[in-house]
């Protein structure tokens, strides 16, 4: 069985007395690839920072039964936006060195490995291309060689051969360094194909579990309305 | 040459000069990084209405201009923190209201205010003993803090939110970098006045980022080039019989054209 890692109480988060997100209980466990969809303004960003910390929320949050606070040791982020001076003379070495505190050579050697991104950590961040700079957001993210990784829609602004190297990592991350994964992203194929859990959100929870379970044609209206439906392809 | 070092308020000048060279030149890189031009000369331009109250209570106007200034970083990091408003909105209140209050204040007083257009235009060689060692002693405390959080400070200028998930305690060194920069500038105004003051933060940082392959050599090069940028504005201004502040931002600006037309040509 196994062992809940994250888990929420009654999670509510409101800006200006405007509600984003209304009780949302739910339970991640250990070794997913856990994806968060909904609209736009659902509430995914809002639940992943609430979760991270970085947003004020009412109800339970916990992480290996603590507090996020306690265990940013564990955890590792990539942001929907990371935007930056590009002109701004930044090496990528430099870019992790400064990312983590006590980083050691070895673990920025190792990241730049698992992200197939030595070669160029010399090169300035500000000339890298999207899917490039992808890999070094998530070479940051893995430096501590974290157990919990958050990507918020990591694949926004890269092209298709990009996102399926994206989600190589992110595979290999999860097999291999049995990572637990948990994404927002907008592309119901590749949560299909990727992901082993799935958390719906429209402001409420629509829906929890395996996505081929999860994603019925009603969730699909409740999320997106009527002119949406459900494709499945055989390869 | 050497004549000018013989004079106790050249060397003043010169020793100030050399501090806030270093000084502006590390907490600049904050400015071009987190584009925060706006509020260094916001704080500067606000800083006024501290330097009219000096003034005006007969205390040291670079005193009352200093404690204001803190406080006026404080509100900024307070409103941009905790209400849904942009620090170009809060700066452009604070640069203005502090402004006209300063105008207020001292068109109350009937005599000419030398001090003022000091502080207007900049005087590095009215600078006193006991402001030498203000300037000197506040350079030394503010550069040491930025050298020794150069990492976790630019990882929040850079990425805000990813640092408070690394346990970077923003809360604690973003105000802090923001009453550094509220200081620096009001020090900085001694040397180039309210409306120069936001050069050193800028020129030698965007000269050095035309030729800098890194950001080690980003923060070596801008040091040294805000060094040859205010040593030689005071060499000449003296010389030349010519006002300093303006002087070191000209050369600073002439800098930058000849490091652009360099790396034009070189392409």
């Amino acid at each position: 069985m196994k062992k809940t890692i994250i888990h929420t109480e009654n999670l509510s988060v409101s800006f200006d007395k405007n509600e984003v997100l209304r009780n949302i209980n739910i339970n991640i466990k250990q070794g997913e690839i856990v994806a968060i969809i909904g609209p736009n303004g659902s509430g995914k960003s809002t639940l992943l920072k609430a979760i991270l910390g970085l947003i004020p929320y009412q109800g339970k949050i916990t992480i290996f039964d603590q507090p996020i606070t306690k265990i940013t040791d564990k955890i590792g982020y990539v942001p929907q936006k990371f935007e930056f001076d590009k002109t701004f003379p930044l090496t990528i070495r430099e870019f992790l060195e400064i990312s983590e505190k006590n980083v050691t050579n070895k673990e920025i050697n190792h990241a730049l490995n698992e992200a197939e991104m030595s070669a160029h950590q010399k090169q300035l961040i500000g000339q890298l291309s999207g899917g490039q700079l992808q890999r070094i957001l998530i070479a940051r993210a893995i430096l501590k060689q974290p157990e919990i990784l958050f990507l918020d829609e990591p694949t926004t602004g890269i092209d298709i051969e990009g996102e399926m190297d994206f989600y190589q990592m992110i595979k290999h991350q999860n097999e291999y360094h049995k990572v637990t994964v948990i994404m927002i992203s907008h592309e119901i194929s590749m949560v299909y194909k990727h992901a082993s859990q799935i958390i719906c959100l429209n402001r409420d929870l629509i829906c929890m579990g395996k996505p081929k379970q999860a994603i019925t044609k009603e969730v699909l209206k409740k999320l997106y309305g009527d002119d949406v439906d459900l494709m499945h392809h055989e390869h | 040459m050497l004549d000018i070092i013989q004079y106790p308020f050249m060397q003043r000048a010169i020793i100030a000069g050399i501090t806030l060279g270093i000084l502006l030149a590390l907490l600049g890189i904050f400015v071009v990084l987190k584009r925060m031009s706006f509020f260094s000369s916001g704080i500067a331009h606000a800083s006024l209405a501290g330097v009219a109250i000096g003034i005006i209570l007969s205390l040291n106007p670079l005193l009352t201009a200093l404690l204001l200034s803190i406080i006026f970083a404080i509100i900024i990091y307070l409103v941009e923190e905790h209400y849904h408003i942009t620090s170009d909105t809060t700066i452009g209140i604070i640069f203005t209201s502090g402004m006209a209050l300063g105008v207020l204040l001292i068109s109350l007083q009937n005599d000419y205010q030398p001090e003022l257009i000091s502080f207007l235009f900049g005087n590095i060689l009215s600078i006193s003993q006991n402001e030498l060692w203000l300037i000197v002693g506040l350079s030394i405390i503010i550069s040491i803090f930025v050298i020794s959080y150069l990492k976790p400070l630019t990882l929040i200028a850079l990425d805000k939110e990813t640092a408070q998930v690394n346990g970077v305690p923003v809360k604690k060194l973003q105000p802090a970098l923001y009453i550094s920069l509220a200081i620096a500038v009001v020090l900085g105004i001694k040397v180039l006045g309210i409306i120069l003051v936001s050069a050193l933060l800028i020129i030698p940082i965007a000269t050095s980022k035309l030729i800098a392959k890194s950001f080690k050599k980003l923060v070596v090069c801008s040091i040294i080039l805000s060094e040859i940028t205010v040593i030689s504005g005071i060499i000449f201004s003296y010389y030349l019989d010519l006002p300093t502040g303006p002087t070191i931002v000209l050369i600073g600006t002439l800098i930058f054209i000849f490091t652009m037309i360099y790396k034009a040509l070189k392409k």
